[in-house]
């Protein structure tokens, strides 16, 4: 199973919109299109790249636009970029979600206490390699981190590319630990403060900030997928998420989006353009006491 | 990428004379006073010019003044820059004290990336190139939790670390290169920027038992450079920036099979006089190089501007060098194994 991606807009504006097809070139969501297993059996997952490792603008899947491509968020009317808190440049894993899964604000998650952010569930991915934005890539599970951000439920599965050269010496959270020391302690670090920057309070975490290890991640990410299936299925409010997909739904389902209306939706959008350049404050390190 | 246009922050005392005043009179005759003392350039715009491909061994970026002639960054660039001037002040009057004194650092490495770029020291008008090794172009490993380099890194011009010379508390001689910088300022740097620094303090690093200081700096633009004057004020407003750096530079060349480096003082930052003294020491080490008849450890002293240096050479013999480079063409792509992250 393969996926391409269709650049419109230019990189680092408010126009930039990525839209995702499949291997016949037909549009697809990469929020409801895209299967959550790339191998069932395995327990390989699927997952969108959003945002480059080492990079700082703050793309996602945007899913209440029709066909949820990756667009960059905006906060306040600005274009949002990620703060370097020292030593970190940007982001430290390559940062994306799972598809076919969704956090269900309406549902209060017995671990955390707080309810789900609206959003497919996160995932870091720890692989050497720096992923493309937009690239679909498949990953082992290893573990989960139970973030509380601004007071949702904010799950972080901690999985490596299987194509990575030592994938096949990651099988659970304790290698990670084993072979790549101090990087869990700075996920935590990292999601803790990231926001402060720009105003916000310090994130929390459920477990006493530990982390969960693969069977516990792989039941919270099924969980998410059950929410997912009933968000798809109409038997939960979808509010604003914009449900419409290509491959999933019946023909009779409203959720059913027709190839011509694919391409219109894709055609409101500006051509691909010329990169527009970084604003130098995103250079900024951000410096912090050790606590 | 296009040549670049460079920018100092110095005044050039030349561009003040717009009108005929009395006062503007007395400068003209400041500035023809002055002029003579080669050493000390009042033009400080500097452009490079990219020759041949990023990312191969054929790269180079040689600097030339923004009248269009070629320079050495080595030799042709001022050590101190000269500090803003009110208009009509001549510099003999002012008040410049130890403090406000603001060095020239060429930039080699911007921050966060991983080439290993270095002014060639044995080329003639000495650009910077890739450094290369075992017949590998050199990309800088990133440690964990580190991406690249932590600061703009780059070197003093005008200064030379003797390998003849035998520093007092390490023992160590001189690692043959002008004296490395690091600029802790916000701003990412272009390699080959010429930037105004004001110096905070020193590391004694011994890199594969040679000497190899470390002159830790800020961008004299940067906002907060004016909060910081000496290594205590780095040390609070900058927390856990030091000791990430002296992390840093023990580490860098693990991946690359070699041992953690040493430092003298026990690691721990000398403050401003202290690194002003080894700047000024490393200044004469220089200065007694191209001043000299004799070819010394390879180096090429080629140079315009130099009025004391038998290596001087012409606007057009400068040209020339330049012109036998290849042409510049696009980048080459780089090994995806540069972006593996080493815990070490």
């Amino acid at each position: 199973m393969s996926f391409s991606v269709e650049e419109r807009g230019n990189p680092n504006s408010l126009s930039y919109r990525l839209f995702f097809k499949n291997a016949e070139g037909k549009y697809i969501s990469p929020f409801h299109d895209i299967p959550m297993y790339a191998d069932e059996g395995q327990n390989i997952f699927h997952m969108v790249v959003e945002v480059p490792r080492w990079t700082n603008a703050k793309m996602e899947i945007a899913t209440k636009d029709l066909l949820n491509p990756i667009k960059q968020d905006v906060k306040k009317g600005k274009l949002r970029y990620v703060a370097n808190v020292f030593p970190h440049k940007g982001y430290i894993w390559n940062y994306g979600a799972i598809p076919q899964t969704w956090e269900d604000p309406a549902h209060k998650d017995g671990d955390t206490g707080c309810c789900g952010d609206n959003d497919p569930i996160d995932v870091c991915e720890i692989g050497s390699k720096v992923c493309s934005r937009g690239e679909v890539i498949k990953v082992k599970v290893l573990g989960i981190l139970a973030m509380i951000d601004e007071g949702e439920t904010d799950w972080k599965v901690i999985a490596i590319n299987v194509d990575d050269p030592e994938a096949s010496e990651f099988n659970n959270i304790g290698d990670v630990r084993r072979l790549k020391p101090g990087y869990l302690e700075a996920t935590v670090e990292w999601f803790r403060r990231y926001k402060v920057p720009d105003g916000k309070p310090e994130n929390q975490f459920a477990f006493n900030e530990e982390f969960k290890d693969k069977d516990f991640a792989i039941e919270v990410i099924k969980s998410t997928h059950n929410f997912w299936k009933a968000l798809i299925s109409q038997k939960a409010s979808a509010g604003e998420l914009n449900c419409k997909n290509t491959c999933v739904s019946a023909g009779d389902s409203p959720f059913c989006c027709s190839a011509d209306e694919a391409t219109a939706a894709v055609g409101e959008t500006c051509p691909c353009g010329k990169e527009d350049p970084v604003p130098s404050s995103v250079d900024k390190w951000f410096y912090y006491e050790r606590k | 990428m296009s040549a670049l246009m460079l920018r100092s922050s110095v005044r050039c005392l030349v561009t003040v004379f717009g009108t005929f005043s009395a006062s503007s009179r007395k400068v003209i005759a400041q500035a023809a006073a002055v002029s003579h003392q080669c050493y000390f350039r009042k033009t400080m715009h500097y452009q490079t010019e990219q020759r041949g491909h990023q990312n191969s061994p054929d790269y180079r970026l040689y600097f030339k003044t923004s009248d269009g002639k070629y320079i050495s960054p080595f030799h042709d660039i001022p050590l101190i820059a000269e500090t803003e001037q009110e208009n009509d002040v001549p510099a003999k009057k002012s008040k410049k004290s130890e403090s406000e004194v603001l060095y020239n650092m060429v930039v080699e490495v911007p921050r966060w990336s991983n080439a290993k770029m270095e002014i060639a020291i044995k080329e003639p008008l000495n650009p910077i190139k890739q450094d290369e090794k075992k017949g590998k172009l050199r990309y800088v490993a990133n440690i964990f939790p580190h991406k690249g380099y932590i600061w703009n890194y780059g070197a003093l011009p005008q200064t030379w670390e003797d390998p003849g010379q035998k520093d007092k508390e390490t023992n160590c001689c001189g690692d043959n290169d002008p004296i490395d910088v690091c600029d802790i300022g916000t701003q990412v740097c272009s390699t080959g920027q010429v930037i105004q620094v004001k110096v905070l303090g020193i590391l004694a690093m011994i890199d594969e038992g040679e000497m190899d200081w470390k002159v830790i700096a800020i961008n004299a633009e940067d906002p907060d450079a004016k909060n910081l004057n000496n290594i205590e004020d780095v040390r609070k407003n900058r927390p856990g920036h030091l000791e990430a750096t002296v992390e840093w530079f023990r580490k860098y060349k693990v991946p690359d099979g070699k041992p953690e480096n040493k430092f003298g003082f026990n690691g721990e930052f000398k403050d401003k006089d202290f690194a002003v003294e080894i700047i000024k020491s490393t200044h004469e080490h220089w200065r007694a190089l191209v001043q000299k008849q004799k070819n010394t450890g390879g180096i090429d002293c080629k140079n315009t501007l130099c009025c004391d240096s038998p290596w001087r050479c012409t606007t057009d013999e400068a040209r020339e060098v330049v012109q036998s480079a290849p042409a510049f063409g696009s980048a080459h792509p780089v090994s995806p194994e540069v972006e593996k992250w080493h815990f070490v």
